[in-house]
């Protein structure tokens, strides 16, 4: 309710939005754009975001683009379309006439075989066929998160989300009123989950467990052993895994990417993905959620009737966009995947070597996959700041350098670092932080 | 080696398009369970929501899906689908080469690939406030303009920001069945009030005096009206407002038909009247240039006196924003072009295609006693008639109807029950000239089988002639 002018209004705000958008990263960013000194002539260096399209180094694949250019202009692909992976009955296939084109069964065309190209690409490497009814389509991995956890949110239940997280997780956990319980990834066990703390937090009322592999924001990918072992615990706990595979295959390192889905015999498992990041296009807003569910619990229970329900109230991808999946998924050269990888290899390795030349923080574990890497800030070296936020605050003000505080994702007094940017901006970057922290050591007497 | 294939059963499907028959009207979903066991014993926590099937039972797919389920291999006729809205994949319809130009260029750039803000990016939050401001004496700046995914991804967000404990709705009978959907799931209640048919769809001021109450805190009008297809004058828009005033709730205004007009009442928008009352427009492009499939539209915030920000809906919306998944980029960027180089010619190429449809469909209608109009559209893409039972042997309402429609003749129009309008029917003008000689033929022979039978011999002997030859494919 609200007053304005006298008067008075029935109408006002929802506190709960309020709440659960406070932790969010952008709420962050927009906090630290607002320490920036204007005067101040250099550049603005973003190492706070995930977003590397804007640099020529990451740029997307030339060939997806024309093959979005295509589908526009073809005129087939202006229409409603429905992404809730309801295959078409076979009986309705006789009804239609291409004389008359018809919308539903358009949409549900388009639908199967966007279905097709996903589950075909995504299966590559993996031990089996993943079913193209299986997929469902959404406006990139966050409205997949939207729905997901909106969808899981009954009265009473909790959900296990990492700490350090992704927030818009928990943002939208909130939002739904799905109480989070934390479980740690351990930073001196190379991230790892730990487990223990898991099977301590849940109870009859958790629904699932979240992963992030490759981790956002750690850095690290996890082992198959490691995997195994996750799958293991969850199906003990009665709960599904949220597997967040946004960075599918980004991963650069020693460790080779291994999809949750191999272990979805042993736990049903929510896949998420986009093209988002593999291809540098988040601006696309085309992703996908995949029910991986042999034994059929997720069905059974209500889940995915539930998650279509929700699905074909909700927006969709950009019907030309799916129009362009096929020729992107499927005709995109290896060249393009491994030429961006070795970009951010590169641009790991210079990260890890400069962060090393840097007093006050410590990098754990040397990134092996996704743009970010973890770091803890040793105040003991540092005279008047106090936490992670006056940390970046100060460091935008004074550096025009731009790091998450880790307490955006919920490791107060760590920092975000995100790489994956061009390396000279980078380099330059990471000598800022570098006379930033000389500038603010302590001094010995 | 060959990958092993885990097999989904079909079952799913059929059940899918079962899953939401609208008769009786709406019932709500069986209950679902909530813990399933596997063979180790294992309970499984999680489960789907009522809220979900709750809402998902007011949309118009159920309703649809229903009705093709009706139709049959064996009536030899293709099927006509005129329940349900989309002109855009029909050629003549094809929107402009300028439009699709504009989103060429941009993605060749390369430059527009990046996440954008919460609330859109700026260049395209202007190009709506220029757009907008052409009929508007007070005029939007770019941070009064919110872009979403659709203008039904508005009315999600908007809902999700207004709903509060207590809080209820009025949401107009003949209505857009989404917004019924949406404030389900946000936990709004809902409070209808009429559209008078006898009043060419005016809405009810008594009526919503009467079930406002101290936790109403919108009430939503869709202008040009969707399905009935007027276009409200501009007294009784005032009207509107004032009573709103008086209420102390909010205009949420669906302008998504305002370039899809072809009467002679003039388009007003609702946002003229900010100035006696708040008003949030929502809009977009699908409609007016018929590209639904690109997901991009808008809300506007007309309130001179600051009033969304002082109650703080305003902050809401943002934070919601920040929160939900946002149009593409691409598109965003290519919007102030699409907006700049709206071309009157195409819209009125469009318009007249329309017209045409309804003319064709009226005129056809005065042979159909059983199915009247009582007021030709002068908007959107919809037409819709009343249905004259008396006249009809063995029918009983408007749902019947329509089934029977389409298991004998293959033709889908949509139950006015559906969108809360018992024994109407809403027919679908957007589509080809044709399709509507066909339908219309299809259904005369129809009433004509079902006419109640009088007393006189003849008149069965010729309709069942009629019919005979009455063969479309």
């Amino acid at each position: 309710m609200g007053e304005s002018g006298g008067k008075r209004w029935n109408f006002g705000a929802n506190e709960v939005v309020e709440q659960s958008c406070s932790q969010n990263v952008r709420y962050f960013l927009n906090l630290l754009a607002d320490n920036l000194d204007g005067n101040d002539g250099r550049a603005v260096i973003p190492l706070g975001h995930g977003d590397p399209s804007p640099f020529p180094s990451f740029r997307t694949d030339p060939a997806a683009v024309e093959a979005v250019c295509h589908a526009l202009r073809s005129a087939q692909f202006n229409h409603y379309s429905t992404t809730s992976g309801l295959p078409l009955a076979r009986k309705f296939m006789f009804l239609f006439n291409a004389a008359y084109a018809l919308l539903v069964p358009k949409g549900n065309t388009l639908n199967r075989l966007i279905g097709l190209a996903v589950a075909e690409y995504l299966s590559r490497d993996l031990s089996y066929q993943i079913c193209p009814n299986d997929v469902h389509l959404t406006a990139g991995c966050h409205h997949a998160i939207d729905v997901l956890i909106s969808t899981l949110a009954v009265p009473g239940a909790n959900i296990l989300l990492p700490r350090p997280t992704y927030p818009m997780y928990d943002s939208r956990a909130t939002f739904s009123k799905l109480e989070i319980r934390r479980y740690d990834l351990l930073p001196d066990n190379g991230w790892e989950v730990d487990l223990d703390a898991v099977e301590a937090l849940a109870d009859d009322k958790t629904v699932a467990l979240l992963l992030i592999n490759p981790c956002n924001p750690c850095g690290n990918v996890f082992s198959r052993q490691h995997l195994q072992k996750i799958a293991e615990t969850a199906s003990k706990l009665g709960v599904l895994v949220i597997a967040d595979e946004v960075y599918m295959k980004m991963a650069f390192g020693e460790k080779p990417f291994v999809s949750m889905a191999e272990f979805a015999e042993i736990v049903p498992v929510m896949l998420l993905g986009a093209i988002s990041k593999r291809w540098s296009v988040p601006g696309w807003r085309f992703g996908w959620m995949v029910t991986l569910d042999p034994h059929s619990f997720m069905k059974d229970s209500g889940l995915v009737h539930s998650l279509a329900n929700v699905l074909n109230m909700s927006t969709d991808p950009t019907t030309f966009i799916q129009g362009a999946i096929p020729d992107i998924l499927g005709k995109t050269k290896e060249d393009f995947f491994s030429s961006k990888l070795e970009t951010l290899r590169e641009c790991a390795e210079t990260c890890y070597e400069e962060m090393k030349k840097i007093p006050c923080i410590t990098c754990p574990y040397k990134p092996e996959g996704s743009m970010f890497t973890m770091v803890k800030i040793e105040f003991g070296h540092l005279e008047d700041i106090k936490d992670d936020l006056e940390f970046c605050c100060k460091l935008a003000k004074e550096e025009s350098l731009i790091i998450l505080p880790g307490r955006a994702v919920g490791l107060r007094n760590w920092l975000r670092i995100t790489f994956a940017v061009e390396l000279e901006l980078l380099v330059d970057g990471l000598s800022r932080l570098n006379n930033f922290a000389q500038r603010h050591s302590k001094k010995h007497p | 080696r060959a990958k092993k294939t885990y097999k989904r059963d079909k079952k799913m499907s059929e059940e899918q398009a079962h899953a939401n028959l609208v008769v009786p009207a709406f019932r709500t979903e069986k209950e679902l369970k909530t813990q399933t066991q596997n063979g180790h014993g294992t309970v499984w926590r999680f489960g789907g929501t009522d809220k979900a099937a709750k809402a998902s039972t007011v949309t118009l797919r159920g309703v649809i899906y229903m009705l093709f389920d009706n139709c049959s291999k064996d009536v030899k006729k293709t099927v006509l689908p005129l329940g349900h809205g989309d002109p855009s994949v029909y050629p003549c319809f094809r929107t402009c080469i300028e439009a699709e130009d504009a989103v060429v260029d941009v993605l060749r750039s390369g430059k527009c690939n990046s996440y954008g803000p919460g609330a859109g990016i700026l260049p395209a939050r202007r190009a709506v406030a220029d757009y907008l401001n052409k009929d508007l004496p007070n005029k939007l700046t770019p941070d009064d303009i919110f872009l979403t995914a659709g203008c039904n991804q508005g009315i999600e967000i908007l809902f999700e920001s207004l709903a509060r404990p207590n809080a209820n709705i009025l949401l107009p009978r003949p209505g857009f069945p989404h917004y019924d959907a949406r404030a389900l799931y946000s936990g709004l209640e809902i409070r209808k009030f009429d559209l008078l048919p006898n009043k060419e769809w005016e809405i009810d001021l008594e009526g919503i005096e009467a079930i406002a109450d101290e936790n109403t805190v919108a009430l939503v009008v869709i202008n040009p009206n969707n399905p009935c297809g007027n276009v409200y004058s501009h007294d009784h828009l005032q009207k509107v407002a004032e009573t709103a005033r008086k209420l102390g709730i909010m205009v949420i205004t669906d302008e998504v038909y305002d370039q899809t007009i072809f009467g002679d009442n003039p388009f007003v928008p609702m946002g003229k009247f900010a100035s006696i009352v708040p008003v949030l427009t929502l809009g977009g492009i699908s409609k007016g240039w018929v590209v639904p499939g690109w997901k991009i539209g808008w809300m506007a915030l007309n309130d001179p006196e600051g009033v969304f920000e002082s109650t703080k809906v305003l902050q809401s919306i943002k934070q919601n924003l920040d929160i939900t998944p946002d149009p593409s980029t691409i598109i965003q960027a290519a919007l102030p072009k699409i907006l700049e180089k709206a071309d009157k010619k195409f819209f009125a190429k469009k318009n007249e295609i329309l017209k045409h449809n309804v003319d064709l469909v009226c005129d056809r209608l005065k042979d159909i006693p059983s199915v009247v109009c009582p007021k030709k559209p002068e908007s959107c893409t919809y037409l819709l008639t009343k249905l004259e039972l008396s006249l009809l042997e063995n029918i009983k309402d408007d749902i019947d109807f329509c089934v029977k429609l389409a298991r004998e003749e293959n033709l889908v129009f949509l139950p006015g029950e559906a969108l809360g309008l018992k024994n109407w029917m809403r027919i679908t003008i957007g589509v080809e000239a044709h399709m509507l000689e066909d339908a219309l033929e299809r259904l005369k022979g129809f009433c004509t089988r079902h006419a109640k039978k009088t007393d006189t011999e003849t008149e069965p002997l010729q309709a069942l002639k009629l019919s005979d030859n009455n063969v479309g494919i």
